[in-house]
């Protein structure tokens, strides 16, 4: 039985503790009640100075009022949390139209990204990747290659010479890594090699006097203009994710024999009747890369028996490739360094 | 080249095949089609008019009202001007709605207050050449009211061939060499033509004398009693179709003989040479002549010309001299028809920048059997036309040359290896007998005979008749076949893994963007750089003068497109990975000695003055740099600073630093304001340069693991004040060597200098982790490594200020 004080107490602190809206309340009521100087804790602090026979009943009182109002507190607080949850997996607000926070971002340039895909595609076909240099000597350039000095075809290569040494120039295809493969690898071998070019063509929206190309080379016994086709075709299905119709027509290049111009069915019309659109000029065709079985005469160069072996090679045209897979209108981007450009790859 | 498909018909019946398939046959099996245009398509809109009445125009002396007959009910009410008009003839008539060349569309007019309804036209109106004195006549069997083209018979298609895919052809440099594969693609008959010269009046020969080596063969053949006028339609035509300008049937005549057979010939006037005849000789040096362009042109010894009475009269293969050329009233003439050395007419065309007609079949070598046959088509042709045309001496034919016709072993086995397909020998027979091979079957390897004009330039071993071979059996019935062979790993190449790591790390984690920029610099930025007296390679043909250079560095190049980049961006980060050359530094063959570079820029706003002290470009780049050579798992020694000998042009002298792998630096405050990175583009740049051929030299470090500890570290903060001269490194090695063993890790959060520290030194600030292995370490262990970094820091000329 609680003294009429103690009910006071009790309900006193119990309508505290119902009108307590948030934790901070409830920690108030809990200091004014049962703190040290609370109301409860003056209870058990006059036990001492009390008649002998009101002590017991004094410390049952402080006990229960402790019990009921501790009790109430933490009722109510786990009440609050509740509360708490329930306001914090409130939506108000959220709109999930504002934009996420601005990241800092780098990125590949899109002639590493698509030079990487089809390294990815030949590597797992069991070609080496190789490089050379940019600045090249004229005999592999072109010597090796069966382009002899005062050869015509010379004149197709628009060629940045250096000064000081007649026998320098600046590649205009990566062919040369033709001869230093042969020259490296024992057949039978498969190789590719990526890298910039150079042809002293006025700069405008589809041409530039800097490109890349990847070179692709098979030597091996028994290699026929059949592999070629396969291995094009091959490479091309890994490239457009379809099979695309493609088409070999003669081309003259000196270091092979002989030599083709393969042209890919568009794969941007594919689907319009009637075909063409302005990626092939019309046409339905794209003219995707020179190619050809590799010259007796650039097998001897290379120091590979021509009789026993014979050999595949093409030129894709990267910077071409490139523009295609992105759909840049302007070949120029390509070299420039600008970072509204890069910043979208 | 344009190959006119009506012209191809004098050599092959093409009935029912269309110039599209003619086109799409070459495209496949020989040579590469630019495009398939309509030759002058208004002659399909004009049609044939016959004038039935001329009256003078009421009001205008020099007009006619002409009544035109079109087949119409009503014939047409025409106001014409030209003089030679008159009743009775047949004329071109372009009606209301009729779209002539230039895009103009006729609308009915009122001339001079007479209506007229559409326009009779001239030559010139409708691109048939230059005649434009008066309209143009037709035939007086035209049918009225049939468009001209097909009333006449003339309409043609132009197919314009890619000359690049002709290089190795000189075969195919006339319309008879086009027409003998088409005949060959589609099995059909060639035309015969008559090449056989006329016989000529006796006695002796013409004089010719062959002095330069340059010249196999020269034929010069005198011929009289020709007119000079206008050809004849149909030949007009032609030459218009394959992209000449008829000018009068001489010329005409010798343009229609290259276009034909792709031998280039040039006539003389008879009458302006000296009687003691032709010699080829080099040119001497400063020796001059005009040629037909009306230029007067200088020679050196290396230029052939030909000469007559010691007068130069031609440029061997290229042109032709003004003063010795067919005029009006020429009557005796002099035919050339020769063989020309292709790198001499090629040297001199190009010395001269005269690349004609002529020079452009010459220097892809042709075949010295030809002059004759040329003169001979030429005197046929002629005759046609003007018949009593005579041949009043024997034609003077020099020179050493030899038929280069030859005989090539073939086996068929090898066709069918090489191809991958298997082609009968019935059908590689029948291939190389349709292009004009002899094919002497036998067993394996058989003997083929080469005719000249394929033995001249492009065909002399095996795989030359192998290419015969697949590309007429078509490219397109090879099956395709996957490679065969043993699944061995391709080799390893470890530059080109490191580029892709290092590409990774900064596209990813440091968040750089990936550029490419040209091996070319120019000269101004390298001044601007400084950097401008090093060697360099240089190409002699720049595309931009100033604009010479082969980099050395790929930075330079990084450095000048940030201020383009710094317009639309407060934060560029660039990098770029590539080649650079060093001439100074070539090997035996004169190769440069090529270096495999990272270059790296980074422009940042200024950091705030309540910035920590690590907020700078440089330093965060630096940590960069420090992330990328540990990716590489390569370890560096410590960053040590470049003095005024090493340090880069560019770089700033005081804040650049390198280690055996890497230079980090900012960018000299001149050299920035060079760049225009100034005003509002004011910014601080940092750079680095990491040698990959240093890192790929290096040892791989080994990449170990440390065990998790097991028991917990403790955190202690140290505080130093120190002189300004005091390095940070060296401060660090004072706590690492307090620590003995205990140390795992330092890191420096905070450098200050102010009144606090005092003038000439500044206050360094340490987080440092104690970790033993075996125990949970203890305040006294702690207080034991503070009061040992006290000594320590003392010992070292500094004090500590808390810890
Ligand atoms: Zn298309």
């Amino acid at each position: 039985m609680l003294s009429p004080e103690a009910e006071a107490i009790r309900d006193e602190a119990l309508a505290g503790v119902a009108a307590a809206s948030d934790v901070a309340a409830l920690a108030s009521v809990d200091r004014t009640f049962l703190g040290k100087d609370g109301a409860v804790g003056q209870i058990l602090a006059s036990i001492k100075d009390a008649p002998p026979e009101k002590r017991k009943q004094l410390g049952q009182e402080a006990n229960a009022l402790k019990q009921v109002i501790g009790g109430a507190i933490e009722e109510r607080r786990e009440a609050l949390r509740a509360e708490a949850l329930v306001a914090e997996r409130a939506s108000d607000g959220f709109d999930p139209t504002l934009p996420g926070a601005p990241l800092q971002r780098g990125s590949l340039h899109p002639v590493t990204q698509v030079t990487r895909e089809l390294q990815g595609i030949f590597s797992s076909m069991g070609y080496a990747i190789l490089d050379g240099p940019e600045v090249e000597l004229d005999d592999y350039n072109f010597e090796a290659l069966n382009i002899p000095a005062d050869h015509p075809a010379r004149e197709m290569y628009d060629t940045f010479w250096c000064k000081g040494d007649a026998n320098l120039l600046l590649r205009t295809h990566t062919s040369p890594v033709q001869i230093r493969a042969l020259e490296t690898l024992e057949p039978p071998f498969r190789a590719i090699a990526p890298g910039r070019c150079f042809r002293n063509e006025t700069v405008d929206a589809s041409h530039e006097h800097t490109f890349h190309q990847m070179e692709g080379l098979v030597v091996g016994e028994g290699i026929t203009v059949g592999h070629l086709i396969g291995a094009m075709k091959t490479f091309l299905r890994e490239v457009f994710r379809r099979d695309l119709e493609i088409r070999l027509r003669p081309g003259f290049f000196p270091f092979v024999e002989p030599g083709f111009e393969l042209d890919v069915r568009c794969p941007f019309c594919a689907e319009k009747t009637p075909r063409g659109c302005s990626v092939c000029k019309r046409t339905t065709w794209i003219e995707l890369c020179p190619c050809g079985m590799v010259h007796p005469r650039v097998l001897a160069f290379g120091g590979v028996d021509a009789e026993k072996y014979t050999g595949f090679a093409f030129g894709l045209g990267l910077s071409r490739l490139v523009m295609l897979r992105f759909g840049i209108d302007d070949i120029r981007h390509l070299m420039g360094a600008d970072l509204r450009f890069l910043e979208q790859f | 080249m344009f190959l006119s498909y009506r012209w191809l018909q004098r050599h092959v019946d093409l009935t029912g095949v269309s110039a599209q398939e003619i086109a799409e046959d070459l495209t496949i099996h020989t040579a590469e089609v630019e495009g398939v245009e309509p030759f002058a398509p208004a002659l399909s809109d004009v049609v044939v008019g016959h004038v039935v009445d001329r009256k003078p125009h009421p009001d205008a002396d020099r007009l006619s009202v002409c009544t035109v007959d079109v087949g119409d009910d009503t014939p047409l009410n025409i106001v014409c001007g030209a003089p030679n008009v008159d009743a009775g003839q047949k004329v071109a008539v372009g009606r209301v709605g009729t779209v002539l060349p230039g895009n103009l569309k006729l609308k009915k007019a009122k001339i001079r207050g007479v209506e007229s309804r559409g326009m009779i036209c001239s030559e010139r109106e409708l691109e048939l050449g230059d005649e434009h004195s008066g309209i143009w006549v037709l035939p007086d069997d035209a049918q009225v009211g049939v468009p001209v083209a097909q009333a006449l018979g003339i309409d043609d298609w132009i197919i314009e061939i890619e000359n690049k895919s002709l290089t190795h052809r000189p075969d195919l440099w006339g319309h008879r060499g086009i027409a003998t594969e088409i005949a060959a693609i589609r099995g059909l008959e060639l035309l015969p033509l008559d090449l056989t010269l006329p016989e000529t009046a006796g006695g002796e020969p013409y004089p010719v004398r062959v002095e330069s080596p340059g010249c196999p063969r020269y034929l010069g053949l005198p011929i009289s009693g020709v007119r000079v006028e206008r050809s004849p339609l149909w030949l007009r035509l032609l030459l218009i179709a394959a992209g000449q300008r008829p000018l009068d049937l001489l010329v005409d005549l010798s343009n229609f003989v290259m276009l034909d057979l792709g031998q280039p010939n040039h006539l003389f006037d008879a009458g302006r040479l000296s009687s003691e005849g032709i010699l080829v000789r080099n040119a001497r040096a400063g020796e001059t002549m005009t040629t037909l362009d009306d230029v007067e042109r200088t020679f050196t010894q290396n230029d052939m010309l030909i000469v007559s009475g010691d007068e130069p009269v031609a440029v061997a293969g290229v042109m032709g001299g003004e003063a010795s050329k067919v005029a009006e009233g020429t009557t005796d003439l002099l035919l050339e028809v020769a063989a020309f050395d292709a790198t001499t007419v090629r040297r001199t065309a190009q010395r001269l920048g005269l690349r004609t007609d002529a020079s452009t079949r010459f220097e892809k070598t042709l075949d010295p059997t030809l002059p004759a046959k040329a003169a001979a088509h030429l005197v046929h042709t002629l005759r046609a036309i003007q018949p009593d045309v005579t041949l009043p001496r024997a034609m003077g034919d020099a020179g050493t040359w030899t038929d280069p016709a030859c005989d090539v072993e073939l086996r068929p086995e090898r066709v069918r290896i090489v191809l991958g397909a298997d082609v009968p020998d019935d059908e590689i027979e029948r291939i190389l007998t349709s292009l004009g091979f002899g094919v002497v079957r036998s067993a394996s390897p058989w003997s083929v005979r080469v005719p000249s004009d394929r033995a001249a330039k492009d065909v002399g071993i095996e795989e030359d008749l192998i290419e015969e071979v697949g590309r007429m059996f078509g490219y397109g019935n090879i099956a395709e076949r996957p490679l065969e062979g043993p699944l061995v790993p391709a080799p390893r190449d470890e530059r080109r893994e490191l580029v892709e790591l290092l590409q990774n790390r900064l596209a990813g984690a440091a968040r750089f963007h990936e550029a490419l920029t040209h091996t070319f610099q120019f000269d101004a930025l390298l001044q601007r750089l400084g950097a401008f007296d090093e060697a360099y390679l240089e190409v002699l043909n720049p595309q931009i003068d100033g604009c010479a250079r082969i980099r050395r560095s790929i930075l330079p190049s990084l450095l000048g497109v940030l201020e383009g980049n710094r317009r639309h961006s407060d934060d560029v980060r660039l990098f770029e990975i590539g080649k650079g050359y060093r001439p100074e530094d070539a090997n035996e063959r004169g190769e440069p000695r090529e270096v495999h570079q990272l270059a790296i820029v980074w422009a940042l706003p200024r950091p705030g003055k309540n910035a920590r002290f690590d907020a700078g470009v440089m330093s965060r780049l630096q940590s960069v740099v420090d992330d990328l050579i540990r990716v590489a798992r390569r370890s560096a020694s410590g960053w040590r600073a470049l003095d005024a000998t090493d340090v880069p042009s560019w770089a700033h002298p005081g804040r650049s630093m390198a280690n055996e792998f890497a230079t980090v630096g900012v960018l000299d405050p001149g050299v920035k304001r060079e760049l225009g990175l100034d005003g509002d583009l004011e910014c601080d740049v940092a750079f680095a340069e990491l040698s990959l051929d240093a890192l790929l030299a290096a040892d791989e470090a080994p990449h170990a693991y440390h065990p998790i500890p097991r028991f917990p570290s403790v955190k202690v903060d140290v505080a130093f004040s120190v002189p300004e001269a005091f390095a940070a490194g060296d401060a660090i090695a004072v706590v690492e060597a307090a620590g003995k063993g205990l140390v795992h890790s330092t890191e420096m959060f905070d450098l200050y200098r102010g009144d606090s520290v005092g003038a000439g030194k500044k206050s360094l600030a340490l987080h440092v982790r104690l970790l033993a292995s075996d125990r949970t370490l203890s305040d006294e262990d702690v207080a034991r490594f503070v009061g040992r970094v006290e000594r320590g820091i003392e010992r070292a000329g500094g004090e500590l200020r808390s810890e």
